[in-house]
C-alpha cells in the first residue's frame, strides 16, 4: 500500500475540507442575514434602532466581509484542498499548515466582523480589516500558498490540471492585492487605528485595482477553478475543450488586472487611466464568455441531465449568470453608460448577479456534489435541492430586477431637467422613489436566504445520516468480531 | 522615473502599446494551443484527470430520491 | 524557448509566469500616477485637516459614511447644479485614505461645507427625518453623548506625517509650513500644539451648540463644514482645470 502511486480517499485529508465546508455555510447564513437586515434598514430606517453597532454604515462591511471572505473564502479553501488532492492524487503536504489556515482564517473573519461593529475600519471597501488583522491574513495566506505549492510538487500526475492553475492564480493575485492595498501607518503599536500610506487619487486607484481584482481573482478565477473540476465531475464527462481552458486562463489572468479603474470614470483620476481600463473591460468579455461556453458545452450531448439532476441545474445556472454579469460588466464600464450607472443601485444589482448568481450557485452545486463524498454517504434529500434551487433563482431575479429599476431610475431622475433648464427632481425625491425597489430587493434576499437555510438543513441531515451509517457499520463489525 | 517610462503614460502611446502587447501574447498562445495534431491530442488528454480518481460514481448518483425516501 | 509543456508540469514556472502576467496591468496603470505631476492640479488653498477636523474625519470613517455618501463630484451639468464645481484631485491630496465613495444612497458631500448651519447639521445627525422628511439615514444620537477622545491626537498626526502629510514636528518644518500655508494654518498643523489647537477650535467654533463639552459632534460637524471649501474657484479661469484631466 505504501508504494501505491495513487492515493485512495482514505489517504486524503478530508477532515480539513469538512471543517471549511461547514464554516462556509455558517458564514453564509450569518453574512446573508446581515445583508438582508441591511437591505431592510434601507427600506425601513427605524430598524437601525439607534444602536451604533448595527447601523447601516457598520453593518454593511460585516455583510460584505462575511459573504466574500467568510462564505466565499471558506468555500474556496474547502474546494481547493479537495480539487488539489484529487487531481494530484496525493495527500495535503502538511496537516498542521492546513489547520493553521483553518483556525487563522476563521478567527480573522470573526474578529473582523466584531471590529467593524465596534467602529474599527480602514474604510476601504472590501479591505476594511484594520492593520493587525491584515497582518494575520498575510500570515495565513503565506501558509496557504506554501501548502498549496508543496502539495503540487508531490503530485503523482505529471500534468497540473487546469483547475489548479486558476486556484494558484487566485492565491498569487490575492497576495499581491492584499499587501499593496493595505500598506498603512498605524497610529501606535497598541492602537487599532491606521492611516493608508496612499492618499487621494493614488489611494483611489490602488483601492479599485484591489477592489475589482478581488472580484476578478477571488470571486471569479478561483470559482472558475471550482467550475473546471466540479462541472465535469457532476456531468461525468470531461470538460468541453482543454485547449480552450488554457487560452481562457492566460487571457483572463492578463486582462483582469487592467480593468479596476473603470470604477473611477469621470472622477479626478487622469482620463487615460480610466479609458485604458474601459478598453480592457470590453476585451475581457471574450475570455469570460469563452470560459462560460467551455463550462456549459461540457454538457453537450448530455442535456437530459438537467432534467434529472438538480446539482447540474445549480452549476449550469451559475454559468449562465456568470455569462450575464460578464456581459453587463463591460457594458457598465463604457464611460457613457457609467455616467448613469455609477453611484447608483445598478452597480449593487450587478455585483449581486455575480455574487449570488455565479459565486453562490457554483459553490452550492459544488458542495452538494462534494459533501456527501467527504462523508462517504448520499445526500439526505434531492427534493430539497430542487426547492433550494428555485428559491435561489427567484431570489436572484427579484433582487437584480429591483436594483435595475432603482438604479436606472435614480440615474435618470438625477440627470433630468425641466423645460426651464432646472433640475427636475431633488435628491430626496429619488430616495422616495427607491423605497419600493428596496422592499422588493429585501424580499428577493429573503428568498435567497431561505434557500440557504434549507441547504444547511439538508447538509446537516446528510452528515447525521453519515454518522449513523458509520456507527451501524462499526456495530456490525464489532458483532462479527465478538462472534469470532 | 526614466523618460522612456513616461512615454508609455501618454494616452496615444499607451493605447497602442497595450493593444500590441495583448495581441501578440494572445496570438502566441492561440498558435501554440491550436497547432500541431500531437500537441492537441496531448492537451486534450488532460481533461480526463478529474475523472481518473477512484470514486464509485454509480453508487452515488443523486438522480433518484432514494436517500430522501427513507 | 520555454515550451508550454514545461509550464504545465513545473509549478514554479507556472507561478512565475502567472505573476508576470497579472502584474503588468497594475504596474502600467498605477505606477505613473505617483510620478506624473499633472495627476494633481496646481491649485491654492488646499491644506491638511486641523486636529479637530481630522478627528471628525476619523468618526466619518468609523460610522461608514463613505458607504452611502460620495465625495467626488463629476463634471456633468446636473452634478454641477446640485453640488457645485467638479472635484479636483488636489482637494483630496491629504486624504489618507480617500473618501470618494462608490455609491450615492445619500447625496454627494464633496462640497457640503458651508451649505448648512452648524445647528442644521447637529439636528440632522441626531434625527435626519426631523429636517429631511423621508430620509433613510440612521440617527446618530451618540455623537452628541460621547466626549471626543483626543489623548492620542499627536500620535495620529505623527502617523499622517509619516505618510507624507505636512504636519510639522520641528521648527524647520513649521517655518516651511508658514511659507506654504501662512502663519494661521501653519500653527494648526504643528504637532506639538495639537491638543491646544483641537480644544481651541472646538470651543471657539462651538459646533455642537454646547460650549461646556467637546463631543464627537464637534469634530464631525467641523469636518463636514470644511469639505470642499478650501479652493476658491473664483480665482481660476473657466477651463484652467481641464488641462489636468
Amino acid at each position: 500500500m505504501a508504494h501505491s502511486s495513487v492515493a485512495t480517499p482514505q489517504e486524503y485529508n478530508y477532515e480539513i475540507i469538512r471543517k471549511f465546508s461547514i464554516m462556509a455555510l455558517v458564514w453564509g447564513l450569518l453574512g446573508m442575514s446581515a445583508g438582508l437586515y441591511a437591505a431592510l434598514q434601507l427600506a425601513y430606517p427605524f430598524l437601525n434602532f439607534d444602536i451604533p453597532e448595527i447601523t447601516f454604515g457598520r453593518l454593511r462591511p460585516v455583510h460584505t466581509t462575511l459573504v466574500i471572505f467568510g462564505f466565499g473564502g471558506s468555500a474556496l479553501f474547502a474546494t481547493s484542498y479537495y480539487v488539489l488532492q484529487r487531481t494530484c492524487q496525493t495527500r495535503l503536504y502538511s496537516d498542521t499548515l492546513a489547520s493553521i489556515t483553518f483556525w487563522g482564517w476563521q478567527s480573522v473573519i470573526f474578529l473582523g466582523a466584531i471590529s467593524y461593529m465596534l467602529g474599527y475600519t480602514q474604510s476601504k471597501e472590501y479591505a476594511e480589516f484594520e492593520w493587525p488583522l491584515d497582518i494575520a491574513i498575510t500570515v495565513v495566506w503565506v501558509c496557504y500558498f506554501w501548502l498549496y505549492t508543496q502539495t503540487l510538487r508531490r503530485r503523482s500526475q505529471p500534468h497540473i490540471y487546469v483547475a489548479n492553475w486558476f486556484y494558484l492564480a487566485f492565491i498569487l493575485a490575492t497576495a499581491i492585492l492584499h499587501i499593496f492595498n493595505n500598506i498603512a501607518i498605524p497610529v501606535g503599536l497598541f492602537s487599532m487605528k491606521s492611516y493608508s500610506a496612499y492618499s487621494g487619487v493614488q489611494d483611489a486607484m490602488v483601492q479599485w485595482w484591489y477592489g475589482h481584482n478581488a472580484v476578478g481573482f477571488f470571486l471569479t478565477a478561483a470559482f472558475l477553478g471550482m467550475m473546471y473540476y466540479f462541472v465535469p465531475k457532476q456531468a461525468g464527462r470531461p470538460v468541453y475543450s482543454y485547449r480552450l481552458s488554457i487560452v481562457h486562463f492566460w487571457s483572463l489572468s492578463f486582462l483582469y488586472m487592467w480593468v479596476g479603474a473603470h470604477h473611477l470614470h469621470w472622477t479626478a483620476l487622469p482620463d487615460w487611466t480610466s479609458t485604458l481600463a474601459a478598453t480592457f473591460s470590453i476585451m475581457l468579455l471574450l475570455p469570460s464568455w469563452g470560459g462560460m461556453i467551455n463550462g456549459i458545452m461540457t454538457l453537450s450531448g448530455a442535456w437530459h441531465k438537467l432534467r434529472t439532476d438538480p446539482i447540474m441545474l445549480f452549476l449550469i445556472a451559475a454559468l449562465s449568470f456568470y455569462g450575464m454579469s460578464t456581459f453587463e460588466g463591460p457594458l457598465m464600464s463604457l464611460k457613457s453608460v457609467n455616467a448613469l450607472s455609477h453611484y447608483t443601485d445598478w452597480t449593487i444589482g450587478h455585483v449581486h448577479s455575480g455574487a449570488l448568481g455565479w459565486v453562490a450557485l457554483i459553490s452550492f452545486g459544488s458542495f452538494y456534489h462534494m459533501i456527501p463524498r467527504l462523508y462517504d454517504t448520499r445526500l439526505y434529500s434531492t427534493r430539497l435541492v430542487y426547492v433550494h434551487f428555485f428559491l435561489a433563482t427567484i431570489g436572484i431575479l427579484l433582487y437584480i430586477t429591483a436594483m435595475w429599476v432603482s438604479g436606472i431610475g435614480q440615474g435618470l431622475m438625477l440627470r433630468a431637467f425641466d423645460d426651464f433648464g432646472n433640475l427636475a427632481y431633488t435628491f430626496m425625491e429619488t430616495v422616495t422613489f427607491m423605497h419600493v425597489p428596496y422592499v422588493v430587493r429585501a424580499i428577493g434576499g429573503a428568498f435567497f436566504l431561505s434557500g440557504v437555510i434549507i441547504m444547511a438543513y439538508n447538509i446537516f441531515m446528510t452528515i447525521r445520516q453519515a454518522k449513523a451509517e458509520q456507527a451501524a457499520t462499526e456495530a456490525k463489525i464489532a458483532a462479527k468480531m465478538a462472534r469470532a | 522615473m526614466p523618460d522612456w517610462f513616461m512615454w508609455f503614460t501618454r494616452m496615444e502611446n499607451s493605447k497602442v502599446v497595450a493593444l500590441v502587447l495583448f495581441f501578440v501574447t494572445f496570438c502566441g498562445i492561440l498558435i501554440y494551443v491550436y497547432t500541431g495534431k500531437q500537441r492537441g491530442k496531448r492537451l486534450e488528454s488532460y481533461k480526463y484527470i478529474p475523472l481518473q480518481d477512484d470514486d464509485d460514481e454509480q453508487d452515488r448518483e443523486t438522480g433518484s430520491d432514494k436517500a430522501g425516501k427513507k | 524557448m520555454i515550451k508550454h509543456e514545461q509550464i504545465e508540469t513545473n509549478a514554479g514556472l507556472l507561478i512565475a509566469l502567472t505573476m508576470i502576467v497579472i502584474s503588468i496591468g497594475g504596474l502600467v496603470e498605477i505606477v505613473p500616477l505617483f510620478f506624473i505631476e499633472d495627476t494633481i492640479e496646481k491649485v491654492e488653498g488646499v491644506r491638511p485637516y486641523t486636529p479637530l477636523e481630522l478627528r471628525g474625519r476619523d468618526i466619518y470613517q468609523r460610522e461608514g459614511c463613505y458607504l452611502c455618501h460620495s465625495q467626488m463630484i463629476r463634471p456633468f451639468r446636473d452634478e454641477m447644479l446640485r453640488y457645485g464645481h467638479y472635484s479636483l484631485a488636489a482637494e483630496s491630496q491629504y486624504d489618507h485614505p480617500f473618501q470618494w465613495g462608490s455609491k450615492r444612497t445619500g447625496p454627494d458631500l464633496g462640497r457640503v461645507g458651508g451649505k448648512y448651519s452648524n445647528e442644521w447639521h447637529v439636528a440632522h445627525l441626531l434625527g435626519p427625518r426631523d429636517v429631511v422628511p423621508g430620509s433613510i439615514m440612521p440617527n446618530y444620537p451618540w455623537l452628541l453623548e460621547n466626549d471626543l477622545p483626543y489623548s492620542d491626537i499627536q500620535d495620529r498626526l505623527r502617523a499622517l506625517r509619516t505618510a507624507g502629510v505636512p504636519y510639522s514636528a520641528n521648527q524647520e518644518e513649521y517655518e516651511a509650513n508658514v511659507e506654504r500655508f501662512g502663519e494661521e494654518v501653519a500653527g494648526q498643523l504643528d504637532i506639538l500644539n495639537a491638543e491646544e489647537n483641537l480644544v481651541g477650535q472646538a470651543l471657539n467654533g462651538n459646533y455642537d451648540g454646547n460650549r461646556g463639552r467637546i463631543t464627537e459632534m464637534d469634530a464631525i460637524v467641523a469636518y463636514l463644514q470644511v469639505l470642499g471649501t478650501m479652493v476658491d474657484f473664483g480665482q481660476y479661469d473657466q477651463g484652467y482645470f481641464v488641462e489636468f484631466r
